[in-house]
């Protein structure tokens, strides 16, 4: 069983109470299929409770990544966050434990 | 003829010495330190309290004592905006360093004019509301009113006019991180203020710079197998070689570990961006989806293509408010029965709190879903738990009474538990809420002051 991190890495980062998780393509074939198949709907129902509010995605053709902006994700934000990762620093790397194919 | 910028800190902390191998070695035209996170002005804010003369990040007297004299001998200008809450406050003490190391003809610039707490008042008169970005709030109605910060997002143009009026180390309050980069390039090249690619561009050198280690291989998943983890304790920082044109070639310092790869370039473009076709600064909206990465030699890639639009009619104002105390204390537990074990300490804390205004309690179970929550699979007789309790109230005292009641129970408590002895000897930690909003950007106005040695 693959899972996402077989296909792509990324970087997460904090802005207030948003977090951002970038998806980064290895290969243009591992882009098309993550850009068809990662949809922003998917990303929410995957973090669950961690994330609160919507999930935006936005498409970055030009060096084959997919960027998610997920809003109420940092219990707070840094500066209120009771979490252990306050920052969301980790937050990039449990999207790509994904199972892939399905 | 490029223009080369360094880049020798990323956050409040950072190893600014790292511009050391960056100037001796001839590398750069210029350095550029970025000293300010969010929270990094509160912070500062509690230090000015203790002492009206502080309130700057103390990385700036490394900076004076350490990189200063050889940055002037060798005319590379320094930018930092270190200087938090107190811009003349730092450029006196960078004075007082200067004259005593013989820096004679040391030319410093403050800027100064983002700090608005004073006036918040004043300019609410003036029909600023200051609506929270995250709630709609208005600033007006907020029940709490204990602001500690309030602080504009400045621009590049007074470090342009510092840089034209032959300032050798200009300090600024709060300028937005990747505007301190672009500033040099307005300066040099002579971009026009409404030359939106241009300008865009050099924002983009400067936002996969302002996170110094983050672009040469730190905290990269990508190169996770390539990198010797030894050589992360001592990554050479970024440089960008900036051309007329606003296209760049991202690289590092020659000659120290790290790596510049289209990897470590692509996860850092997208760190801390929301909307890639909009990305907004005081001094212009950053198209990300244009541009084109090339790997171009060794530890050399190059951006080009980057597009831009004109600049937002507001400003960003960041606020910080004091919104009660937070507190930790961390838990051990062994085989057997975890499970009830840990049943036990909860039930045992609430008791002990019952009577406590306490606002907040949260249990994490480190090493099983600290981070993620719901993610983690469920454990079913573990041998260990360590468990971290954050708790909060309006008051600190609130909180050192919830840390005695607990730590009476020390000998009534769950068998074999173990408390982490240097959180029990921990201090309650301010909670600093953060408030975004807007502001008209003809109600700013920045000014800046110049020291002579």
């Amino acid at each position: 069983m693959r899972r996402l991190y077989d296909l792509a890495y990324g970087r997460s980062g904090d802005k207030g109470n948003i977090a951002n998780v970038s998806v980064i393509a290895r290969t243009p074939q591992a882009y098309q299929d993550i850009k068809a198949k990662l949809t922003a709907d998917r990303v929410k129902a995957f973090y669950g409770d961690l994330v609160k509010g919507d999930v935006i995605r936005y498409e970055l053709d030009n060096i084959e990544a997919l960027n998610f902006v997920m809003h109420g994700a940092l219990d707070g934000g840094a500066t209120r966050s009771l979490r252990i990762d306050p920052l969301g620093k980790s937050l990039a790397g449990i999207l790509l434990y994904m199972e892939w194919d399905e | 003829m490029t223009l080369r910028i360094g880049s020798a800190q990323g956050f409040y902390g950072d190893d600014v010495t790292r511009a050391l191998p960056m100037i001796e070695g001839g590398h750069v035209d210029i350095v550029c330190f970025e000293a300010l996170s969010e929270l990094t002005l509160a912070i500062l804010r509690k230090d000015m309290l203790a002492n009206p003369t502080r309130g700057y990040t103390f990385d700036l007297n490394i900076i004076a004592r350490q990189i200063l004299p050889t940055a002037f001998a060798r005319k590379i200008p320094l930018i930092s905006n270190g200087g938090g809450l107190n811009p003349l406050g730092a450029a006196e003490m960078i004075r007082e360093a200067a004259v005593k190391l013989g820096l004679h003809g040391l030319k410093i610039a403050a800027v100064t004019g983002d700090d608005i707490l004073a006036s918040l008042s004043d300019l609410q008169a003036a029909g600023e509301r200051f609506v929270n970005m995250d709630t709609g709030e208005t600033l007006a109605d907020a029940d709490n009113q204990n602001f500690v910060t309030a602080n504009v997002y400045l621009g590049a143009a007074p470090i342009v006019e510092a840089l034209k009026n032959g300032a050798d180390i200009i300090i600024t309050g709060r300028a937005a991180d990747p505007c301190l980069y672009v500033a040099p390039m307005i300066a040099h090249y002579g971009w026009a203020w409404d030359d939106w690619d241009r300008l865009a561009s050099g924002i983009v050198a400067g936002h996969l710079l302002e996170c110094t280690g983050q672009v040469v291989g730190g905290n990269s998943l990508a190169l996770i197998d390539n990198i010797d983890p030894r050589e992360l304790a001592h990554l050479g920082y970024p440089i960008a070689h900036i051309d007329a044109d606003g296209s760049f070639v991202l690289t590092k310092t020659p000659d120290t570990p790290g790596v510049v790869t289209l990897e470590t370039v692509k996860e850092q473009l997208l760190y801390e961006v929301h909307d890639p076709t909009q990305y907004l600064t005081p001094d212009v909206s950053i198209n990300f989806t244009t541009l084109i990465v090339d790997q171009d030699g060794l530890n050399r890639v190059r951006v080009s293509g980057v597009t831009g639009h004109p600049r937002p009619d507001t400003l960003k104002v960041s606020m910080g408010r004091m919104e009660g105390y937070m507190r930790e204390l961390i838990f051990t537990l062994g085989y057997p029965h975890v499970w009830g074990k840990l049943a036990q300490l909860k039930a045992m804390i609430n008791e002990s709190w019952r009577d406590l205004p306490i606002n907040r309690v949260e249990y994490q179970l480190l090493g099983i879903d600290s981070l993620f929550g719901g993610i983690a699979k469920a454990v079913d007789d573990p041998l260990e738990l360590v468990v971290r309790v954050m708790f909060t109230a309006d008051h600190a005292e609130t909180l050192k009474t919830a840390v005695r009641k607990v730590m009476a129970n020390g000998l009534s408590c769950p068998p074999g538990m173990s408390v982490s002895g240097t959180t029990v000897g921990g201090e309650p930690r301010v909670i600093l809420g953060l408030w975004s909003s807007l502001i008209a950007r003809d109600k700013i106005d920045p000014h800046i002051t110049y020291l002579e040695v």
